[in-house]
């Protein structure tokens, strides 16, 4: 008998697995350039040299510590956010958390510069009412933990106090009824929750810190604190050592590979700025409520602080030398057309991934089996392989191309920053979009086959007024995250491509810390209103 | 007449096969317990699932390899039956045309209908703002309106109360009555089908048996 299923899907099945496929092969494109542009004899010779070595053993230092610290400040934070759920400010707060997420690491490295560095807020104090100062110890190992913690520690925050908030109210009547104290209800009730996710967000947070490379690049200080990333870049763009960056790039990609294999479970966690307004039904002991606001109170002033630092600073900046520069204006434009296209691109992508991979999710359309199985895991990862190349890999990989291939450095340049962008941001716009898509097919296939809504007017009554705030989150993530990156360009970045953080990158590195910080605060001020406010703008139609 | 002759269908080791014959102007009711393939031999019927062989005529037609909105089926489902960001009038003239651009003669239609089912003055709500049943009769509506023979009711009005569901019961053998449509209701609760159907029919071993 015809199969109805897959012949009313076939449709829907093509653009997304197109472009999946079109990933795996730029994947596979990446592995095979830096195989095949590899010297097997040296890279085998010395494969794992001292220096190497202590490359490998200093990233995993950092990356181990970086992820110990963030999950257990986030932990505490979440907990007391969740059992705190009425106090003035708390949605901002949690909108700045989330907003840590896209914050550019180039702000944060500026803020943290300014509160701790050599002329920071705190040695300046020190000087004034002491007449002593901490000198410069915020450059090296410190500093990168700090700024680490910093993103990932509110990372970390956000997406536990979902998970605390999403633990349902019953389980904490019946604890209360058993009379559990704090300690019961935390081991017996919210550790089991919280469980899993802690499992993930460690693994994203360790993979982020691992192959972190703004924030080494610009506070790392010295080679003996560089990480593998750091190192490629400047075997690449200072010692014009290809063979070595091979090597190291060769390194890391096993590593991370290894690593995402490892975590089976890896999942992007990419809470929206809402929060749940159920309350807890549990009211807190008097101590217990001032150490929870104290936690509270305090992470929030350290979250603050160096974006306050970042404003402060900012507004003693010369504006009207700033805007009339012509690279500042340049780098603007650039900046703002690459995240334009880039998030309209991961948009797009997401939308037809998802609507391709929920085919092989819902029995009504394609039956149950192996390969249905395997097509959904290969349709998944399709959209995840920036977990697996990090941008610097992709970028040597495209640098690498340009070598080969006599184009425009330009034209390799816009493809490969583009690539990378849309790369890093997929893996979020999948855990955002596809969830309400396949909840969308579950629901309403049926009605909509018995209407005979197809192609654009399924889209227009039964698809886009539920996914339009979600549309318009992933494009203001994408927007965001594309904004602030600086991976690619700093491979590519010359007086022909420059963009924001990398014009940002050579003031600070030129220590034209004033201009430097007008620039900072444009770039956060343009990040977080595209952020917050962009969302806003378009809201879903209710699921009842 | 409908005739639904050894309509079989596979799904994780139990094979169904249905056979099932449904006159005009007859409801039909169909229960079983959950999980015993009551929705399956609906989601057949209305071409939701792809059998794996048999027949399924209507007046004669074979419609088994017609796709779902071709046949002459119209079904009303357990939950997700509007589209909550439409109005009520909206979601009615879905059932005449997706273009939503009705002519005067549709409009008139689809207020009529409403009357009908008892919602006379909700047209300009959004079905968001709608109670359990309000909305069932808005879907009720829109398969009314769609004019085709054959009305499936899958499991329509779990959840709602004793008293409402009574009421909707009531409606629908009105309705299916005067417009002498062939009815095929699946529920759980026998009591249901008691007070409208004219058959009733177990699904067992995923096989029909009358009761």
């Amino acid at each position: 008998m015809r199969s109805n299923s897959i012949s009313r899907f076939r449709l829907s099945i093509i653009p997304g697995g197109v472009i999946s496929l079109l990933l795996l092969f730029l994947a596979f494109g990446v592995f095979y350039i830096l195989f095949l542009s590899s010297d097997y004899e040296s890279f085998s010779s010395s494969l794992i040299s001292n220096r190497i070595f202590g490359l490998i053993k200093f990233t995993v230092f950092q990356a181990f510590l970086s992820t110990l610290i963030s999950i257990i400040i986030g932990t505490f934070l979440a907990w007391s956010l969740a059992h705190q759920s009425s106090f003035f400010g708390r949605n901002f707060l949690i909108a700045l958390l989330s907003s840590s997420l896209v914050l550019p690491t180039l702000i944060v490295v500026f803020g943290i510069i300014s509160i701790l560095g050599n002329n920071g807020w705190i040695n300046r104090l020190l000087l004034y009412f002491f007449d002593y100062s901490f000198g410069n110890y915020v450059y090296g190992l410190s500093g990168i933990l700090i700024a680490h913690v910093y993103l990932n520690a509110s990372f970390a925050a956000r997406s536990l106090l979902h998970v605390f908030e999403s633990i349902p109210k019953e389980r904490y009547k019946l604890a209360k009824s058993l009379n559990f104290s704090t300690y019961q209800r935390f081991i017996l009730i919210e550790f089991p929750a919280i469980r899993l996710s802690l499992k993930s967000i460690s693994s994203t947070i360790f993979l982020l810190c691992f192959t972190s490379f703004a924030i080494v690049l610009t506070i790392g200080g010295s080679p003996a604190f560089n990480t593998l990333e750091v190192a490629i870049y400047e075997a690449v763009k200072l010692d014009f050592d290809i063979p070595l960056a091979l090597k190291l790039a060769l390194i890391q990609l096993s590593i991370t590979l290894f690593l995402v294999v490892l975590s089976a479970n890896f999942k992007v966690g990419a809470s929206d700025i809402k929060t749940s307004s159920s309350k807890i039904p549990w009211s807190e002991p008097k101590k217990l409520k001032i150490f929870q606001i104290s936690i509270i109170s305090f992470s929030t002033f350290l979250f603050v602080l160096p974006l306050i630092s970042v404003f402060i600073d900012g507004l003693g900046a010369d504006f009207k030398r700033i805007l009339s520069d012509e690279i500042f204006l340049k780098s603007f434009l650039t900046s703002l057309v690459i995240a334009t296209f880039s998030s309209i691109l991961t948009v797009i992508f997401a939308l037809l991934i998802s609507d391709t991979r929920r085919n092989f999710n819902i029995n009504h359309r394609v039956k149950k089996s192996k390969f249905r199985n395997f097509i959904n895991l290969l349709i998944a990862f399709s959209g995840n392989i920036y977990l697996a190349i990090p941008s610097l890999i992709l970028g040597l990989g495209f640098f690498l191309f340009s070598l080969k291939f006599q184009l425009p450095l330009m034209f390799w340049a816009v493809l490969a920053v583009l690539c990378a962008n849309v790369l890093m941001s997929l893996p979020f716009a999948l855990a955002i979009i596809y969830p309400p898509m396949l909840k969308i097919a579950q629901r309403y296939d049926k009605l909509a086959f018995s209407l005979n809504l197809n192609g654009k007017k399924r889209w227009l009554y039964c698809e886009w007024p539920y996914l339009k705030s979600s549309v318009a989150y992933v494009f203001a993530l994408s927007f965001c995250l594309s904004l602030g990156d600086l991976g690619v360009i700093a491979l590519f970045g010359s007086n022909d491509i420059t963009t924001l953080p990398w014009y940002l990158y050579q003031l600070m590195g030129s220590y034209q810390t004033k201009d430097g910080a007008g620039v900072a605060l444009i770039l956060l001020v343009l990040t977080l209103s595209v952020f917050i406010f962009l969302p806003k703008v378009f809201k879903n139609a209710s699921y009842k | 007449m409908l005739h639904i002759n050894n309509l079989t269908y596979s799904y994780e080791k139990t094979v169904y096969d249905f056979s099932l014959h449904v006159d005009k102007n007859e409801i039909v009711g169909i229960i079983g317990e959950s999980g015993s393939g009551k929705s399956t031999l609906l989601d057949l019927i209305a071409g939701f699932l792809t059998p794996l062989s048999g027949s399924m005529t209507f007046k004669n037609e074979d419609i088994v390899l017609l796709s779902a909105e071709k046949r002459p089926i119209t079904t009303l489902f357990q939950k997700y039956n509007t589209f909550e960001h439409l109005s009520v009038i909206k979601n009615v003239l879905l059932g005449i045309s997706t273009s939503l651009k009705p002519k005067k003669q549709d409009l008139k239609e689809a207020k009529q209908i409403l009357k009908e089912v008892g919602l006379e003055g909700f047209e300009d709500k959004l079905a968001s703002s709608l109670s359990g049943g309000q909305s069932q009769r808005v879907a009720l509506a829109r398969s009314l309106l769609r004019k085709k023979p054959i009305l499936l009711l899958d499991e329509p009005f779990t959840g709602l109360d004793l008293q409402t569901r009574t009421k909707m019961l009531d409606l629908v053998k009105k309705i299916s009555k005067k417009r002498e449509l062939y009815t095929i209701m699946v529920t759980h609760e026998l009591n249901d089908c008691k007070l409208i159907a004219d058959k009733v029919y177990k699904v067992e071993n995923g096989k029909l048996c009358q009761v």
